[in-house]
């Protein structure tokens, strides 16, 4: 298992929006993050927003203060992820089906007479 | 995520394994590389990274960067290029990643490949099986959910297979490539990872036959890829209520067992045909058709169709209401037996 570091920039979070401002840091650097736990809670000219992290890993940098105006496309976090040694696994594209033991149901039928 | 590639170890003619739908597949392109040095197998990433779906792993390893490589981003050149490598002897194995990546080669496919070896009168045959990793239930982004099977099965010149588990989809495949016709071969993703004990089987029907994957006496719910698996939930959901469902595999979309569906339903008297395309058009009209030609005076009811519904596939977090539901396939199978 090997880390390698990754860096988030900032998304447009509405519809032609060019920057927010930094609110408030939910995570430290150091701190592991789960995938879509939330990472900062940021300001636009339409609303403020938590956005949640793109991925599970490790705070290496945050590239931006408090209060501090972010453009759209400039780095706002680096995180170390680890990657697997071995070949990419199944499921780059989509999510592997979940199988219910006993699948459920609302509709119960009638035997034929015939 | 699970891995569930095996490494190449084991004779590929071993009798019962367990595999998943995914390995079985990888198992018979192995066979199909082995035993004809003509066989390519080519596409998007199904060389270095070993497919999408790792579906090819291990195969450009094995059998070179010659016979197994990757293509540019380009559907109608990957397609175009086993037009010209089958016309000079090759018989190439291409894989487009996904269903709805098959529309930018869709001239090469329809205009080329199916029509090549009636226009030469037989001069060049297309021995070209056309991978494609099809249907939805994966909850993938836009383009990655289709079911083209319709289509496909409309264009003469082609034939048309769909498996529905690994056994199948290693008899099929191994089918598929040995014909000199070319066959669109539709993998259902959604049974990728299904593992289970197979028996890797040389082919012994002819091609466009079906199976009987549940015999029943009540009705014949026909389906294909994926929906046999959603047939066989629904079936023994059925017993439970004392109606005893069969479950017809139509494996085949083109040639479809007109003689197979005829001797089932005339059996059960009644006929539910469940696929994930829209209903309009779709390939369902084409199975009630030809039931109801062949049992027109044998059937109790009319032939119900469940499909996906009349809209663009939807994002993920809908497929479970465009999808076929359990619910919706009990009803319909409800509207037999009263009917």
């Amino acid at each position: 298992m090997a880390e390698d570091n990754t860096t988030f920039t900032l998304p447009d979070l509405g519809e032609g929006l060019v920057e927010a401002t930094v609110l408030e840091w939910q995570v430290a650097v150091g701190d592991r993050v789960e995938r879509n736990a939330p990472l900062v809670e940021v300001e636009t000219t339409k609303s403020a927003v938590v956005i949640p992290s793109p991925t599970e890993g490790r705070v290496v940098t945050l590239h931006a203060e408090e209060d501090e105006v972010v453009p759209v496309g400039a780095p706002l976090v680096t995180f170390a992820v680890t990657v697997s040694d071995e070949a990419p696994q199944a499921g780059i594209v989509g999510k592997v089906p979940t199988e219910e033991a006993k699948p459920a149901r609302r509709v119960r039928l009638k035997p034929p007479t015939d | 995520m699970t891995e569930l590639i095996e490494r190449a170890d084991a004779p590929a003619t071993a009798t019962t394994v367990e595999l998943s739908m995914q390995q079985a597949i990888n198992r018979a392109l192995r066979v199909l590389l082995a035993e004809d040095p003509d066989t390519l197998v080519f596409g998007e990433d199904v060389g270095a990274l070993g497919g999408v779906f790792r579906v090819t792993d291990g195969l450009q390893k094995e059998f070179g960067d010659q016979r197994v490589f990757d293509t540019p981003l380009a559907e109608s050149a990957i397609m175009g290029m086993a037009v010209g490598l089958a016309m000079n002897g090759w018989r190439p194995v291409p894989e487009l990643q996904f269903d709805g990546f098959a529309y930018p080669a869709i001239d090469q496919i329809v205009n080329q490949v199916a029509r090549m070896n009636y226009r030469t009168r037989g001069a060049a045959p297309m021995p070209i099986t056309l991978r494609l990793p099809s249907f939805g239930g994966i909850q993938a982004p836009e383009h990655h959910g289709e079911s083209l099977e319709a289509l496909f099965a409309h264009t003469p010149g082609l034939k048309v297979a769909a498996p529905s588990d690994a056994g199948d989809a290693y008899t099929l495949l191994l089918q598929s490539v040995r014909s000199d016709d070319p066959v669109v071969f539709m993998e259902p993703k959604a049974r990728y990872w299904d593992r289970k004990p197979v028996q890797l089987l040389e082919p012994t029907t002819p091609i466009g036959t079906s199976r009987v994957v549940r015999p029943g006496r009540h009705a014949t719910l026909i389906a294909w890829g994926a929906m046999v698996h959603r047939c066989l939930q629904v079936a023994e959901l059925a017993a439970e209520d004392g109606v005893d469902l069969e479950v017809l595999d139509l494996r085949w979309l083109k040639p479809i067992d007109a003689a197979g569906l005829a001797a089932s339903v005339a059996r059960t008297k009644r006929a539910v045909v469940v696929h994930e395309a829209p209903l309009t058009a779709g390939l369902g009209a084409e199975v009630a058709a030809l039931v109801t030609e062949s049992c027109f005076r044998d059937l109790s009811a009319p032939v119900q169709r469940v499909t996906g519904f009349d809209v663009p596939y939807p994002a993920g977090p809908l497929e479970p209401q465009y999808l076929p539901t359990i619910d919706r396939v009990l009803l319909a199978v409800q509207r037999t037996l009263e009917y």
